[in-house]
């Protein structure tokens, strides 16, 4: 895979190959930055005059307290490095990722670590992979750093990495289990304190409820909630506000004054802080099992390669370990059985199912001198083949490499949620110390009071309605589409779908069925249809190939019944023969079968490779022609006429032969047809529209497509699919119905739009709400009730996505 | 009156910290590992 030459970022240091930000200085000096962020973060510091950073040796140097990282001992790492060359390498899986931001950090931090040559962290399995100089830097001084960040690391290994999501899940689920219940037992007491607001309530009675609010919420703000306090500290030491931050100050100033409010007789808001800190972990929970189902992806892959193999020796068969297998070894592999290396065959021709490799479902025939790659299903004889790779390079672990690659290269999106708390958070902080600055100064409130002033803006600025405006509408959009068929992976990928402006598709098996069907259908020789389709159904039904159950289909459709078939005979690859009841003898295959057979053809069977053409002989004379092709999927042409419409770029990648993939493309009205693509081919397709600023939607099914679904900004498989294409899918079309993706589309577009209302709904609530809490003219109740309208206005906007229709 | 509201306060949230209770020893038993298998096993063979 040729993408750029790798840079080095000024800020950051790492090195990318992705399209670089490039500032111009006065003196026609550049530098170079992998991101914005880094941009930003390079300018804010020299224009600190702190610009000498950058020329520090010495520079980031972490702190590093050995006391935390203890319970690992140098000989318990030492067990999971793998020499590679001069560096040693270690992967380490990393708890404690709650958000790319994490994820950034880590990677920065860990590579200007003296010693780190490379580091690379993927989101979905928390896992880090790190290349070090076992000379400068020792596994528990990374071990150490990753802790002084707040971090949790452990030596990685697959068991360990499945131990720990289900421990992270379960802790998530009893802190949101603890919360919901609480919080229904708050609202309770807090209906309670409304009436009485409103109706009269005794002073004890009040105070007693109260305190049992005090007593329910406590557990939720610190421990339902304690995610998002760290989550908030971290931020606040990173000084990179998001959405952690907002929740927590949310929370913990409802708590704070509502404490306050208790012990001085004012009105309280438990009730806050406590739906804010439920609503907010069910939204964790979801994006929890997402990622956890993205994770094994990558290892179901590793489980479609065979672990044994059967090495030929001179005398005797020996049974081996992959791992074993050394170039130029001579294996035997089985009729069923899985290539276990990248391998050519020696000795006897089979057919092959490639599915696994091309997503082409047709057996392939593979004679002497073909090469077979791993993973590929052996279906007719047993073959002698030579292995070309040890078993760490063959096919299926370059893709598994590939996908890898593409999901750690990935540029994450800011999401929208975090955008907006970037710049929202520090502006209610200065607004709430200006409100406390002038209440000391000119009010003349004692500390206590003006404090809690402060405490009120930012409790009124940090609604509900603000936390629910994004998840309200995902899981309304989520719902919607898992009814029209469509399942979405979590809230990020409907942010993406509706950024999407260009779309690739995968020809076989996404937008064909991968089966062939019967489009055309001569006699010749003077014999009549019923004779031909009658002799067709009777022979191929004894076949197990995909094109012979076409034809029988096909005969089936025209109302012939196979009869009984004596003598039946199968050369893999090229045909097969059998005589019918009356005795006549049927020849059915290709040209050069028939050829082959002392049958005279004399017409032109398409060369073109548009079509498959299957001759039927009866008698040695050439009585019909079968044409079949791939078969378009239901929707095609429709969600290319969509798409089309809404100015999308559409093109059509496939490994298949150019003429073929030209004909469909040409078929569903697609302009742009690749043909003869491999996987990093997919993929590179894929880095180069995105580094055009393109963002890319692939439609893929096969192992083949997995890296360059890995990579799209959105990926999307239909069920069906292979695993490592499914696992890689943020978006799955569940049927056949390729059309569900235009859908899809419009439900992500319509789903932005609706966040957008809710957030500017939000955000009016601010403006009104703030400069009465200032002043001190929002009294609690008023506030309360403001805060339950404007959320159920959230709630009730995001339900209009409930009413998309399937078709727009 | 009041006492008697005080009363089914104090009852409610004891029955409640039971339910928790035994929701904890569910999460803990992993009765909530698989939340998908559950719903299609009634409709498997064996």
């Amino acid at each position: 895979m040729s993408i750029l030459p790798e840079q080095s970022c000024s800020h950051c240091g790492i090195s990318f190959r992705w399209k670089a930000i490039i500032d111009s200085g006065d003196d026609g000096s550049q530098t170079i930055f992998c991101c914005r962020g880094c941009e930003g973060a390079y300018r804010m510091i020299c224009a600190a005059g702190l610009g000498n950073f950058y020329l520090r040796s010495d520079r980031a140097t972490p702190t590093v307290s050995d006391a935390s990282a203890a319970h690992y001992t140098e000989i318990d790492l030492s067990r999971h490095i793998v020499s590679e060359g001069d560096l040693c390498r270690i992967d380490i899986l990393v708890c404690g990722i709650t958000c790319p931001s994490c994820v950034w950090l880590l990677e920065r931090m860990l590579v200007r670590v003296p010693g780190v040559e490379y580091v690379s962290l993927s989101y979905s399995g928390g896992i880090a992979s790190l290349r070090f100089n076992p000379e400068t830097v020792t596994p528990l001084e990374i071990f150490s750093v990753i802790v002084s960040l707040g971090y949790s690391p452990r030596p990685y290994s697959v068991d360990q990495s499945e131990k720990e999501a289900r421990r992270e899940r379960d802790d998530l689920l009893l802190r949101f289990g603890t919360a919901l219940f609480l919080t229904m037992q708050l609202m309770v007491y807090s209906y309670a304190l409304y009436a009485g607001y409103f109706q009269g309530i005794g002073g004890a009675m009040k105070q007693f409820l109260q305190y049992v609010s005090l007593l329910v919420t406590t557990p939720v703000v610190f421990y339902s909630g304690w995610p998002f306090i760290i989550g908030a500290w971290r931020s606040l030491k990173t000084a990179a506000p998001g959405m952690d931050l907002l929740i927590a100050m949310g929370a913990l100033s409802a708590w704070i004054y509502s404490v306050w409010a208790t012990f001085t007789g004012h009105e309280t808001y438990f009730e806050s802080a406590a739906t804010i800190v439920t609503f907010v972990l069910i939204g964790r929970l979801l994006e929890l099992s997402v990622r956890r189902r993205a994770m094994s992806g990558i290892s179901s892959l590793y489980a479609s390669a065979p672990q044994r193999a059967t090495l030929v020796g001179e005398s005797e068969h020996r049974t081996i370990g992959v791992d074993e297998i050394r170039p130029g070894d001579l294996l035997l592999v089985r009729q069923g059985e899985r290539f276990p290396v990248d391998c050519l065959i020696i000795e006897g021709e089979t057919e092959v199912d490639q599915s696994l490799a091309t997503g082409e479902s047709q057996p392939v025939l593979l004679i002497c001198g073909n090469e077979v790659r791993s993973g590929c299903v052996n279906v007719a004889a047993p073959v002698t083949v030579q292995a070309l790779r040890p078993a760490g390079q063959s096919y299926l672990m370059r893709v598994a490499a590939l996908v890898q690659m593409a999901q750690a290269g990935k540029p994450k999106l800011q999401q929208l949620a975090d955008r907006v708390s970037g710049w929202f958070v520090p502006a209610v902080i200065l607004l709430a110390l200006l409100v406390c600055a002038v209440r000391l100064q000119y009010s003349g409130d004692s500390v206590g009071t003006a404090v809690m002033s402060a405490l009120s803006v930012i409790l009124i600025a940090c609604p509900c309605a603000m936390g629910l405006a994004v998840p309200a509408a995902v899981l309304a959009a989520c719902s919607r589409s898992a009814s029209l068929g469509v399942i979405l992976r979590g809230g990020d990928v409907i942010e993406r779908l509706a950024s999407i402006n260009s779309a690739l598709f995968d020809k076989t098996g996404t937008v064909t069925c991968g089966l062939p069907g019967v489009i055309q259908f001569d006699t010749y020789s003077g014999y009549g249809t019923a004779t031909v389709l009658q002799a067709a159904a009777t022979v191929e039904e004894q076949a197990a190939h995909p094109l012979a159950r076409a034809i029988v289909q096909y005969a089936a459709g025209c109302g012939y019944q196979p009869e009984l078939c004596r003598d039946f005979r199968s050369v893999p690859g090229r045909g097969i023969s059998g005589v019918l009841p009356d005795g006549k003898r049927v020849l059915c295959g290709s040209e050069s079968f028939l050829r082959e057979t002392g049958t005279p053809v004399s017409i032109n069977c398409l060369a073109d490779g548009s079509a498959t053409a299957v001759l039927l002989a009866i008698d040695g004379l050439l009585a019909g022609r079968f044409l079949l092709v791939d078969q378009l999927r239901e929707g095609a042409r429709r969600v290319v006429s969509e798409l089309a419409a809404e100015q999308m770029e559409l093109c059509l990648i496939s490994g298949d032969h150019q003429n073929t993939v030209d004909r469909i493309a040409a078929d569903i009205g697609v302009l742009s047809a690749q043909g003869g693509m491999t996987p990093d081919q997919k993929l590179e397709h894929v880095t180069t529209l995105l580094q055009q600023g393109r963002q890319v939607l692939m439609v893929g099914d096969g192992v083949n497509d997995a890296p360059a679904l890995a990579a799209a900004t959105v990926s999307c498989s239909l069920s069906g699919s292979s695993d490592i294409a499914l696992e890689n899918a943020d978006v799955i079309i569940t049927g056949d119905d390729l059309s569900r993706i235009a859908t899809a589309y419009r439900l992500s577009r319509a789903t932005m739009t609706i966040i957008k209302q809710n957030l500017v709904w939000a955000f009016v609530y601010n403006i009104v709400g703030i400069p009465l809490a200032m002043t001190g003219h929002l009294t609690p109740v008023y506030a309360a009730v403001a805060m339950t309208a404007s959320s159920l206005l959230v709630s009730l906007n995001s339900l209009r996505l409930m009413r998309l229709k399937q078709h727009g | 009156m009041d006492e008697s509201l005080v009363i089914l306060i104090v009852l409610s949230l004891c029955l409640g910290a039971g339910c928790w209770l035994i929701f904890i020893w569910a999460v803990k038993k992993g009765e909530f590992e698989d939340v998908e298998k559950p719903k299609h096993r009634m409709l498997d063979d064996d």
